[in-house]
């Protein structure tokens, strides 16, 4: 069964009086509990195909459909609460907030997705565990490793249980170690809890990890 | 509810210091200018409203309590015979300079009247028995002379005029506006010493009305019959003793610009210091809109951060304006009047002013696009 579909997703730019097409044409589907992998070069449109499939942009043209709802471009007002319902990121800079521990930085993120009180705490407790930071609860991102960071990004993706993880470039600024069992994580999480997970990368290794890898270039996909 | 703006407000203590400062400095300048011009005010009529007249006669045009001219006190003679009059009397308020024991020359302001007692004036007496000032060359002077006449006491002697008084008591808080010293004497003694400018005459006519009288009617009675005279309410006396002050000397405008420069300093800094912060944290409200926040949610969170600045910057002015009170009494002889009232609008002033400078960044968050979050 899908969570998202995407049909005929176009993407274009206006710059100055030229107008360019990122996305031309892009046919996607992610089932529940698939990984699939998007790797292009720079410039290939990699990064506004996942703002599209995360409904922070919206297409100019082509049909978008995110955990069974219809997403309509001309209503970009609706978008938040899709991604908050829907969607779990996790950014290559991790964008953590750096005055909140790693907890609050999770319980935070259930806050805005409407779970609030002890409730908020104990689920964000919970992911945290999952993720393998249970010592590490009460740290600031100061204080934490690059790649223990991730795994609060993670976490903060899981919390609320949204069925689409996208992840922008997870590994890039890991090193191999620290990378492959991120990787491992997102891996048995994703098939754990039948979440979809959607990551673009450059990072060859991460291939090993996906049920499905697909190379974008010039705004088209190919398998 | 994790506090995401206060978190990120004393995860930089400097800024958040900055901040705070610029609150508490327009607090504390609002409180300093606006206490010392009510503590101004209130020295400008605190006798008028102690003596409690219904009615006041003074001669034409009188600006203000301070700066009386002379009529003929027969007057009162009239005034007495209105119906609804319950008592008048005769009150003489009016300059006279007083030699010191030093050979120095200060002025005080002499109050005189035949029967304190029965306007229950001076209202605040530490010594000495207001009874006893008809009796002779007697004087009562309110303590806060003491710092421009010197240490004094019950039973000294004071030089008015040429004339030697004797110190038989002593009042406190009777001021003045221009913080001359409040002295007490008998009306025909006050008529004594200045005898080749009033002769005959007295100030003021102060009026008790019998209970349910017509104020109007009585008022108008008193005009027809008193044509070179005003006659005012208490509170229409106290308000054009007050005006007079603000408007002729400026005093309004200077302290209504003070005011104004002080709250824009304020908004200004915490306008400066929200927006900069804003501009660090673009990524984070990038970060909160790409996980479902809404442009709400990161005005709300801009919100609290104006709020909690506008309450501790509040608390940080405030204090320091009232432990000053004590000093500013003691070493300038003015009050600072830091009211209740004025707390509470300076408080909901504080607030507001910070909300709206908060609100230069609300503008910048919603043209924030949650897309930069992707952007290394």
């Amino acid at each position: 069964m899908s969570v998202l579909r995407a049909q005929h997703i176009i993407k274009t730019f206006q710059e100055g009086r030229e107008t360019v097409n990122v996305l031309r044409g892009i046919d996607l589907t992610l089932e529940r509990g698939e990984i699939v992998v998007l790797e292009g070069p720079s410039g290939s449109g990699k990064t506004t195909l996942l703002s599209i499939l995360g409904c922070i942009l919206t297409p100019t043209g082509g049909e978008l459909e995110v955990d069974g709802r219809k997403i309509d471009p001309r209503r970009p007002e609706l978008l938040p609460d899709v991604r908050k319902r829907s969607i779990g990121f996790v950014f290559q800079q991790y964008n953590l907030f750096p005055a909140l521990t790693a907890l609050e930085n999770v319980e935070f993120a259930l806050n805005i997705k409407g779970c609030r009180g002890p409730e908020a705490q104990q689920e964000a407790e919970r992911v945290l565990r999952a993720v393998g930071l249970a010592e590490r609860l009460r740290f600031l991102p100061r204080d934490m490793s690059g790649g223990q960071k991730q795994r609060v990004a993670l976490a903060r993706a899981l919390s609320g249980h949204p069925p689409i993880l996208l992840a922008d470039e997870p590994t890039a600024n890991l090193d191999s170690e620290v990378g492959g069992q991120i990787l491992r994580i997102f891996h048995d999480l994703a098939k754990k809890e039948d979440r979809s997970l959607l990551i673009v990368t450059h990072d060859p290794r991460v291939r090993a990890f996906a049920d499905r890898v697909l190379h974008i270039s010039d705004g088209l996909l190919a398998n | 509810m994790v506090d995401l703006a206060r978190k990120n407000l004393l995860h930089d203590k400097l800024r958040f210091l900055i901040t705070v400062s610029g609150v508490a400095f327009a607090v504390a300048l609002v409180f300093v200018q606006v206490g010392l011009f009510l503590g101004l005010m209130r020295n400008a009529t605190i006798t008028i409203e102690r003596l409690g007249a219904d009615l006041w006669v003074t001669s034409r045009n009188t600006p203000n309590v301070d700066f009386a001219h002379a009529f003929s006190e027969s007057r009162v003679e009239r005034v007495r015979s209105i119906p609804g009059v319950a008592r008048a009397d005769n009150l003489i308020v009016a300059f006279m300079n007083v030699n010191l024991p030093s050979g120095a020359e200060e002025g005080t302001l002499v109050y005189a009247m035949e029967d304190f007692g029965a306007w229950n004036f001076p209202w605040h007496v530490l010594e000495g028995d207001t009874e006893d000032l008809r009796r002779g060359n007697y004087v009562f002077i309110d303590e806060s002379a003491a710092k421009r006449f010197g240490p004094f006491a019950v039973g000294d002697y004071r030089e008015y005029l040429g004339t030697r008084l004797k110190i038989i008591g002593r009042t406190t808080e009777a001021r003045s506006f221009t913080t001359t010293p409040l002295s007490f004497m008998d009306y025909q003694l006050a008529q004594r010493l200045l005898r080749s400018n009033t002769g005959s005459q007295t100030m003021y006519i102060l009026v008790k009305l019998a209970p349910g009288a017509d104020v109007e009617g009585v008022r108008a009675e008193m005009k027809q019959r008193l044509p070179y005279n005003d006659v005012y309410t208490s509170d229409e006396w106290a308000t054009r003793s007050r005006n007079y002050w603000i408007v002729s000397t400026g005093l309004g405008f200077n302290l209504g610009l003070t005011v104004f420069l002080g709250c824009l300093v304020g908004v200004v800094v915490v306008a400066l210091t929200l927006y900069t912060s804003t501009m660090e944290h673009l990524k984070e409200f990038g970060t909160v809109k790409a996980i479902g926040g809404s442009n709400r949610d990161i005005y709300g969170i801009l919100a609290r951060q104006a709020l909690i600045s506008s309450v501790v910057g509040f608390v940080l002015g405030a204090i320091p304006s009232l432990a000053l009170r004590p000093l500013v009494s003691r070493l300038g002889g003015l009050e600072l009047q830091i009211t209740p009232l004025l707390m509470v609008w300076t408080f909901v002033g504080t607030v507001v002013l910070c909300l709206a400078a908060a609100m230069l960044s609300f503008r910048k968050v919603a043209a924030i696009d949650p897309a930069l979050v992707f952007r290394g």
